[in-house]
């Protein structure tokens, strides 16, 4: 009787939440944790009974998770592999429950047979609860929004707690990363490492090594690491030289970065399976991380290199994510920026860029957004005052717009160069005009006002709805 | 030309969320008018000096980062220090630093952290974190409007004073010390603490101001006054947020 009943719920939610994400869509909006929700509330045994058709592939850790996903999935199409992944931005439990619905037919029955998982940080304990995932890509652990998740190895702990939920899942980890590489040990899951080879890419000196680093010390015996070299944050060769824990040897590795251009970079691999060349579709070092991340993925799933690499130069960008726009013989970029780490190495990407012209700030403080915009001030933007003559503006827009003027002084730009322009509209108009044909408008969005931007971008040029 | 020298203490531990900005401030505001500032960084195993610095700051950090110093900072650095603040030094200490500055910070589990027991406070850790923005005024600051400094909280201990214990202001909006007597931050000699962290002084020049001059004046005999400097963008940032929320 019991059974009965549960079949009928399950079949009720499924029903509620598919009307739901119709009428969503009906209504133009890009709603993605409603249905999810409402599923859960009528049946809450949902997610586990769903998620049991499929193959679950999980993408977690602080930045690069939709970049990363979106390369994996290229991944898996290159490959024949029907599979359904979660939109952007739903990687809470509700957005997982309302993704897996969308797939599901009338009957119960799923389309794809493979689910590839965005899933937040934060929310991967209560997930693996219900959601049993075949492998886990971790992509590394940086100090985020602490008014929302709370200290960093809180949030370490946390995934530490998810992933004992799930022993026998194939852990795909960075070696780079002394926080991620430690998901590795004392676990009965089979792991795979992957890194970047000691001399893969010239290390950064950064300006000041001992600020902006969010695991300077051993995580086992509060040692100070030694760094044979670094890359960007605390990623690199680290030896705790007081208990011994040091980077694990990276199965999958990139040998050399070869190319790292304003546009693309290329990289040659070792593979257990053999090297190979491989050109990446997208700017920037933090990018290299997502696309070694994905090849380990197909390295682990025993995927052919030729697959691999064409779907690196060939992925289209995440939403918001490096995402270009053309706008007639003029061009607008819009780069997502959400924590110290990842706006510092969105600035070293625009450093690369040759005629840089108009850059645009727009800040908020939402929920979403994390509510203290204090972590600006953990950016490295000091740099900019050095290309300021390529600059011809810096707008700052969003609910936060005073305070980046303000960061922007101190980082040493001049208070003439910087406008505050709190119309996003307006903002757009001014930026476009001051734009020379074959320039590029940059517009750092962070994620609430990267929503907003594309909201007004989609109204203005017809583009694609985020959730087709 | 007058020199002042900044200390970063425990810059790799106490780093968190945009503790870089006071140095920054106070930086940039020196060279603005002429006035040179060296920064220099003291951590784990190095000594103290208290009459090597004129301005020292002492920042905030995650629970594990701050399990890190608490030996190092007894051991190596609570003479120079207490000598250094009673001798007059310039101090800002921001959220850790604050706590670490009292007489014990007692954790939610485990035993009491004796601190520096330079300042009459203490702090009791608690599970539920007070976060958000902050309002509060300090009696006498010349800032607009009314003295109002503003900034943002995020921490889970809660601070007492003591019976000699002098706050740095009262809270406008937000929870300060405790979320419960209205007092924000403290007050001694010439030691600044508040639980503002970040952007404190790149928003509140007029404290920015403040403590440069404290510095000054205690060195040289023949500094008056600092030159006036351009802070529309400053003081722009901070009534938007005073405008967003206290009705006027």
């Amino acid at each position: 009787m019991k059974r009965i009943i549960n079949v009928i719920r399950l079949r009720v939610a499924v029903i509620a939440a598919k009307a739901a994400i119709f009428l969503l869509r009906l209504a133009g909006s890009g709603g993605t944790s409603f249905p999810g929700k409402l599923a859960i509330k009528i049946y809450p045994g949902i997610l586990s009974e769903l998620s049991r058709k499929y193959r679950i592939f999980m993408i977690t850790g602080t930045n690069g998770k939709t970049t990363t996903a979106k390369i994996i999935a290229e991944i898996l199409k290159e490959n024949g592999i029907s599979y359904v992944a979660n939109k952007s931005g739903a990687n809470l439990v509700s957005g997982i429950a309302a993704c897996l619905i969308s797939d599901i037919k009338m009957n119960l029955m799923p389309r794809s047979n493979t689910a590839l998982l965005e899933v937040d940080e934060a929310a991967f304990r209560v997930a693996t609860e219900t959601v049993k995932p075949a492998a886990v890509v971790v992509t590394n652990f940086f100090r985020d929004q602490l008014d929302r998740y709370g200290e960093l190895y809180d949030t370490l702990r946390s995934v530490r707690d998810g992933i004992s939920h799930i022993p026998d899942a194939t852990l795909i980890l960075n070696a780079d990363d002394s926080l991620c590489a430690s998901l590795g040990n004392n676990v009965s899951n089979p792991v795979i490492y992957y890194g970047l080879n000691e001399q893969a890419v010239f290390p950064v000196q950064e300006q000041d090594p001992a600020l902006n680093h969010d695991a300077a010390f051993c995580l086992y015996c509060k040692t100070k690491y030694q760094y044979k070299s670094r890359f960007y944050g605390h990623l690199g060769h680290y030896t705790c030289p007081g208990c011994g824990y040091s980077r694990p040897e990276a199965l999958v590795n990139i040998e050399k970065i070869t190319v790292l251009s304003g546009d693309f970079s290329a990289v040659i691999f070792n593979t257990p399976s053999g090297k190979f060349s491989a050109q990446i579709n997208l700017p920037g070092l933090y990018n290299v991380y997502n696309a070694l991340a994905a090849a380990a993925f197909a390295e682990t799933l025993g995927f052919s290199h030729e697959k691999t690499v064409y779907a690196l130069s060939s992925f289209e960008s995440g939403f918001g994510r490096m995402e270009s726009i053309p706008i007639g013989d003029r061009t607008i970029q819009v780069i997502l920026i959400k924590n110290p780490v990842g706006f510092s190495q969105v600035i070293n990407f625009l450093l690369s860029v040759e005629n840089t012209s108009v850059i645009s700030f727009i800040i908020n403080d939402n929920l979403a957004d994390g509510t203290d915009v204090s972590w600006l001030w953990d950016v490295e933007l000091e740099v900019l005052a050095d290309i300021q003559d390529r600059v011809s503006t810096f707008f700052v827009s969003g609910t936060r717009a005073d305070d980046m003027a303000v960061r922007l002084k101190y980082a040493g730009i001049y208070s003439n160069r910087i406008t505050i322009e709190n119309d996003k509209g307006a903002m757009l108009d001014a930026a476009l005009n001051m734009l020379k044909p074959g320039e590029t408008l940059y517009i750092l969005p962070t994620y609430t006002a990267m929503l907003d931007i594309r909201k007004t971008l989609e109204k203005r040029y017809k583009l694609k709805y985020f959730w087709q | 030309m007058y020199r002042l020298s900044i200390c970063h203490l425990y810059p790799d531990l106490l780093n968190l969320y945009g503790d870089y900005g006071n140095i920054q401030a106070l930086k940039k505001r020196m060279e603005w008018r002429g006035i040179e500032a060296s920064v220099c960084q003291v951590s784990l195993g190095d000594r103290f000096s208290p009459s090597d610095y004129d301005i020292v700051f002492i920042g905030g950090g995650q629970d594990y980062e701050q399990s890190i110093l608490y030996a190092d900072l007894i051991e190596n650095k609570k003479e120079g220090i207490t000598e250094a603040v009673e001798n007059g030094v310039v101090f800002l200490c921001i959220c850790g630093g604050f706590q670490l500055m009292g007489l014990y910070y007692k954790p939610p589990r485990g035993e009491e952290i004796p601190c520096l027991g330079i300042m009459d406070h203490w702090t009791i850790g608690n599970e539920k974190r007070l976060v958000g923005n902050l309002i509060f005024s300090i009696e006498g600051l010349n800032q607009e409007p009314n003295g109002y400094i503003v900034g943002f909280e995020n921490h889970s201990g809660k601070t007492y004073l003591g019976e000699r214990g002098k706050p740095l202001g009262k809270v406008i909006y937000g929870f300060g010390n405790n979320g419960e007597d209205g007092y924000e931050g403290a007050r001694y000699k010439n030691v600044f603490c508040s639980y503002s962290h970040g952007s404190l002084l790149p928003k509140n020049p007029a404290l920015a101001d403040e403590l440069i001059t404290l510095a000054l004046k205690r060195k040289y005999s023949d500094f008056v006054s600092l030159q006036p400097l351009d802070d529309h963008l400053e003081a722009k940032a901070r009534k938007s947020i005073i405008s967003r929320y206290i009705r006027k």
